[in-house]
């Protein structure tokens, strides 16, 4: 052995296990802080569907992970035609023009008519009924405005970091969309 | 007493991870083809808008047959109108697109803003409908003139002319204004009056439509009654007919008719949206044949009557009658026109 050569200092034992507890630790700090950056990302935003890309596929009733679906019909009143045979409300081919359960569309009764003036009739939602299966919103986008539409409802969504309606949207219209506005809302220029 | 694990070899090593991979790809493939079974399970929907068995037409009803088909040229056609010698006017997102009988093009009028509807005279002025106002082209395709806005909420989606008089539908104020040819506004077709015993238009949606029959009368859509309506130049309401339903006698969806044309004969031909067809009635109202069914215009039927929430809906069809009395159909969903003859 050269006596002029530097020899690598051993490393004790309890040096190896200071030193590797200390990078555990400093490891374990970038995790934290890389989860608690990664939550407040998600916290800023949540799950919405785009009206323009749904396909009224039937999934949003069947596919949530509540027991009754977060998504729900929503209606904009300005684009309403206020009809008196609403496409939306009414059976492709009903008996006749009343709300007869045999004349309804919605599987839930969810849809109110309401008589406003001659020949005009007003249709509001019942969310609490509604299940998000888009019936009347398939009905009211074939043949009228449709000013009915699926929204995700955020006093039921749980924000679910993997939502698993949005995995089978068969139209992708599922987005996470800023906290701050948290509707995509349909408008009409006519 | 300790015991002593016996040592593995490299080939033991190798041979049991191999046999791990292979159980971990069957496990995982098993698990890819749950989830693709659940999404083929998705795709049939419990909650389906079924009108199925009403896209299909009793082939016993269908009197026309398809002798040509074209696409055209402009983006986002509306309207359709044939002019002199039959050539082809279509309203389009730049103008006008003029075509010859067979399609091949023969010119464009640019107007300011997209074409809505449109109206030809016999020396080939050229009136268009924009938005809120008309312009007129000579037949060389000069601006003429442009017409005064008629104020409201003017949503012009068809037009209509007469000996001297150009009537434009306004679904916007939902009623049909009649012009004289030097685009002085005189009079209010189909608005509300007690008086007159005019129950008023009821338009859901920008689909109104206007002709001019053969028996001088005008013949207006009122979409919100799944009906025609019959008023003198004047603004009487003579007589209508129509009546909703899915069927196809009736008038189908919650607006429909959304385009008339006169047929030579004196009947007409309408034209509906959601469930695409096309038909002729009797000069009375009554119903006799189709001209073309849903399983005609099948991306049409697919897409729906609402697909530009900004700019109005643009799902529906429009239709002309030719000096043979053969029929053009506009799809708009699908830009095509389909000229359709009477089977002999």
């Amino acid at each position: 052995m050269n006596p002029d050569s530097n020899p690598k200092p051993m490393v004790t034992r309890r040096q190896f296990l200071r030193n590797g507890a200390r990078l555990t630790g400093m490891t374990g700090v970038g995790v934290l802080l890389g989860l608690v950056a990664g939550k407040s990302a998600a916290a800023g935003t949540v799950w919405q569907i785009d009206p323009q890309k749904c396909v009224r596929c039937g999934n949003c009733a069947t596919h949530c992970v509540l027991e009754q679906s977060a998504v729900k019909c929503v209606h904009a009143f300005a684009i309403c035609g206020y009809c008196q045979l609403c496409t939306g409300y009414f059976e492709p081919e009903p008996n006749e023009l009343n709300t007869g359960a045999e004349n309804c569309l919605c599987p839930t009764a969810a849809i109110k008519r309401t008589y406003v003036e001659d020949p005009y009739f007003e249709y509001n939602i019942d969310e609490n009924l509604c299940i998000g299966c888009a019936k009347c919103v398939e009905g009211c986008n074939r043949f009228g405005n449709g000013s009915l539409f699926l929204q995700v409802r955020h006093d039921r969504c749980l924000n679910c970091n993997e939502c698993s309606i949005a995995r089978v949207c068969a139209g992708d219209a599922f987005r996470r969309v800023p906290a701050a506005h948290p509707y995509l809302l349909k408008t009409m220029s006519h | 007493m300790k015991t002593t694990h016996p040592p593995i070899s490299r080939r033991d090593f190798i041979e049991k991870s191999v046999r791990g991979a292979g159980i971990l790809a069957v496990a995982s493939t098993a698990m890819q083809l749950e989830t693709r079974g659940r999404s083929a399970d998705s795709a049939a929907n419990a909650f389906a808008y079924d009108v199925g068995s009403l896209a299909k037409t009793d082939p016993a009803l269908l009197k026309y047959e398809e002798v040509k088909r074209f696409t055209v040229p402009g983006s986002e056609p509306r309207r359709l109108e044939l002019g002199p010698e039959d050539k082809v006017y279509v309203a389009t997102k730049n103008g006008v697109s003029i075509l010859d009988r067979d399609g091949g093009p023969l010119g464009e009028v640019v107007s300011s803003s997209p074409a809505r509807c449109l109206a030809v005279a016999a020396d080939g002025t050229l009136y268009v409908g924009l938005r809120d106002h008309i312009e007129v082209f000579d037949a060389k395709g000069n601006s003429a003139a442009v017409w005064e806005k008629a104020g409201g909420k003017t949503w012009l989606t068809g037009l209509a002319l007469g000996e001297h008089d150009l009537f434009a539908a306004d679904s916007g104020n939902r009623l049909v204004l009649r012009y004289d040819r030097s685009g002085k506004l005189s009079n209010r077709v189909g608005q509300k009056n007690k008086e007159r015993n005019v129950p008023g238009l009821i338009v859901p949606s920008p689909y109104l439509d206007v002709t001019l029959a053969r028996d001088g009368l005008l013949r207006v859509t009122d979409p919100g009654r799944h009906r025609v309506e019959a008023y003198t130049i004047d603004g009487d309401l003579e007589f209508s007919w129509g009546k909703p339903s899915n069927a196809i006698e009736g008038f189908c969806g919650c607006c429909n008719p959304v385009a008339l044309a006169s047929l030579p004969n004196g009947k007409f031909v309408t034209c509906e949206k959601g469930l695409p067809r096309v038909k002729v009635y009797g000069a009375d109202g009554t119903f006799e044949c189709v001209v073309a069914g849903p399983e005609s215009f099948q991306e049409n039927a697919k897409r729906g009557s609402v697909h530009d929430l900004s700019d109005g809906t643009m799902g529906d069809l429009d239709a002309a009658v030719d000096s043979q009395g053969r029929i053009y159909v506009l799809d708009v969903v699908a830009r095509d026109v389909r000229i359709l003859r009477k089977k002999s």
